[in-house]
């Protein structure tokens, strides 16, 4: 499954789901504490968070950090190699 | 910078629909967070 994150709130990433009709659940981290751990931003940065994506197993262990995924496209490319 | 091997760090944040989220919920599946800047941006 894929799940999109970012620091804005609810209703932004409701019509970001909308217009693209999404059919994954775009996370709302406003607080970017989640950001944080995953390094999708770093303590006292500002702004939106970086373009990464991490895949976790079934045993909630990583297994895989990409650091560059900078397209739209990426969830799903990422989907076929599951 | 997280590797592959790695504990995923726990969560809990709401979707765009009110539903939370943790890592828990994704036990048993292969997850991908994919993070991005902003919703509604060129990417």
């Amino acid at each position: 499954m894929i799940l999109g994150a970012s620091f804005d709130t609810p209703a932004e990433n409701k019509a970001f789901a909308e217009k693209f009709s999404f059919n994954f659940p775009l996370l709302c981290d406003t607080t970017r504490a989640m950001g944080l751990a995953y390094g999708a931003t770093e303590a006292g940065a500002s702004g939106g968070a970086k373009r990464i994506a991490v895949i976790i197993g079934p045993d909630g262990k990583v297994k895989q950090f990409v650091p560059k995924a900078d397209s739209r496209s990426y969830p799903t490319e990422a989907l076929k190699d599951l | 910078m997280l590797k592959a091997g790695d504990a995923a760090p726990d969560f809990k944040v709401k979707d765009h629909l009110g539903n939370e989220w943790t890592l828990a919920k994704l036990a048993g599946k292969n997850a991908v967070i994919w993070f991005y800047p902003k919703a509604d941006t060129p990417g």
